[in-house]
């Protein structure tokens, strides 16, 4: 890895000692809170500029309030999220679509894509992923008084919910969950290998749907239309490769660390289970204080921000667990208040790019602590072990056994 | 009280038709549909609710002079009759 130079336009005084990699609490801790170990930055300026704060070693300007970061996320134009930060391991700079075209272009995939995904359709998929949900922990349930929350609960079940909505077969599940695992948390020779395996399954997927279409997303995809003609067999595999990787991690960390907090927290843990109703606005609170992603954009332009001189190339980061802990946006925020109203956190990003599957994220997360909470007794994290948590591009938690005996 | 509806600034949220899927209606895609919202008397409570939790700041209150004389959600104060 190589030290970062801070560019020239850069204040010096505009630099901080902090990035989501290499700040204290950011390597995997035992026992760790990487959330609250980056709510330091509010006792600071609002933008600051962090040298060594994206996987390959890059500087970025840190934003940290909400309001700040609504502003840059719903300014696409200013700030583009055309990075190919999946491509570009392959040596390649084709984009996820939607996630990395700009508007107009995004717009156009994006309305594509949206009916498969909206509120309304999440009506039709809700009973598969509660009666997914319900066999996994009846199974843990019978099984014995303890388990790995994330292993035998988490990843089963976010994997398969998603294996389904893309059409492929359960049996599969441990393949899959092993190259995200590569993707997202390899090193230099794992990452760039899993990409190229994913990339190739994804072109044959589309290649088998094209000639033999079924019910599923990727026949979808293929026989869409935009603007008057089908996708481009890029446009197919980067939309592919993007929902691939995206249902993966995000959604199993965050039924992590919210089982977490409440092995914790026995009196909330009480409180949900016997008042069920109250899940939907404690799911809100747990993706408030222990979102998982740190969006970066790059600038289109040079801008002043603020009191900082942002120039056309440089990287802004825009993370929701920042965001998420600005007091100025809500009222004690390293507090977990499970009854939080108006809880208009960053969990799922803003602006035109707001994550595509938070709708079917949110259902799994509060349908995950529902049949839990129904059917696993008062539980705690076992003696003598400690969960694992980690800071970096997507924050993350490993190693939660929990304990009912 | 009416519901000022940016339409331009909804990114498909829908925490506001999550709080009150009467007041707040959404096109096939997930995003609000366009035009203002008179909410009715007993709806106000969820309806402020809903435009309180968008997280883009979409939708905007504008209490009219006939909410603001029985303002929804606050007890009649009895005590000082």
């Amino acid at each position: 890895m190589t030290i970062n130079a801070v560019p020239d336009h850069v204040p010096p005084e505009m630099v901080r000692d902090f990035s989501l990699f290499t700040s204290p609490g950011m390597a995997p801790t035992p026992n760790g809170d990487p959330h609250a170990a980056v709510a330091c930055v509010h006792a600071g300026p609002p933008i600051f500029y962090s040298p060594y704060n994206t996987r390959d070693g890059r500087g970025t300007w840190v934003i940290t309030r909400a309001a700040d970061q609504r502003r840059v996320l719903q300014d696409a134009e200013t700030f583009s999220s055309h990075r190919s930060i999946f491509s570009s391991a392959l040596g390649e700079n084709w984009p996820m679509i939607p996630l990395e075209l700009d508007p107009p272009a995004h717009g156009v995939f994006r309305s594509l894509l949206n009916p498969l995904l909206s509120p309304k359709r999440l009506v039709v998929l809700e009973p598969k992923v509660r009666e997914r949900a319900i066999t996994l922990i009846l199974r843990i349930a019978a099984s014995g008084t303890s388990c790995d929350v994330m292993k035998d609960f988490a990843f089963p079940f976010t994997v398969s919910i998603f294996l389904r909505l893309l059409g492929l077969p359960d049996h599969r599940l441990d393949t899959f969950v092993g190259w995200a695992k590569d993707l997202l948390h390899g090193d230099n020779v794992k990452r760039p290998a899993a990409a190229r395996t994913i990339v190739a399954f994804i072109d044959e997927l589309a290649t088998k749907r094209r000639k033999e279409p079924v019910d599923d997303f990727m026949t979808f995809i293929v026989q869409a239309q935009v603007e008057g003609r089908r996708l481009t067999e890029e446009e197919v595999r980067g939309i592919g490769v993007l929902v691939f990787i995206a249902g993966l991690d995000t959604v199993a960390a965050a039924i992590g660390f919210g089982l977490a907090y409440l092995a914790r927290n026995i009196k909330d843990q009480d409180l949900l289970r016997r008042e069920p109703d109250r899940i939907v606005l404690a799911a809100e609170e747990l993706l408030r204080a222990y979102p998982s992603v740190q969006i970066i954009r790059v600038a289109t332009k040079d801008i002043d921000f603020e009191g900082a001189p942002i120039r056309k190339g440089d990287y802004v980061s825009c993370a929701a667990m920042i965001a998420n802990r600005d007091p100025a946006e809500f009222e004690c925020p390293n507090t977990v208040d499970l009854a939080r109203e108006d809880n208009r956190h960053a969990a799922f990003g803003f602006g035109p790019h707001r994550c595509l599957g938070s709708h079917l994220a949110r259902r799994e997360i509060v349908i995950g602590l529902e049949e839990w909470l129904a059917r696993i007794p008062a539980f705690r994290i076992q003696n003598a072990t400690a969960p694992i948590t980690s800071g970096g591009h997507l924050f993350g938690i490993e190693n939660l056994i929990l304990d009912w005996s | 009280m009416r519901i000022i509806v940016h339409k331009a600034k909804c990114q498909g949220h829908a925490r506001c038709s999550a709080q009150a899927p009467d007041v707040f209606k959404l096109d096939d895609e997930g995003y609000i549909l366009p035009g203002d919202i008179e909410v009715a008397e007993g709806e106000q409570l969820l309806a402020s609710r809903g435009a309180r939790s968008c997280p883009e700041r979409a939708l905007e209150l504008d209490p009219t002079p006939a909410a603001r004389v029985v303002p929804d959600a606050i007890e009649p104060r009895v005590w000082r009759a």
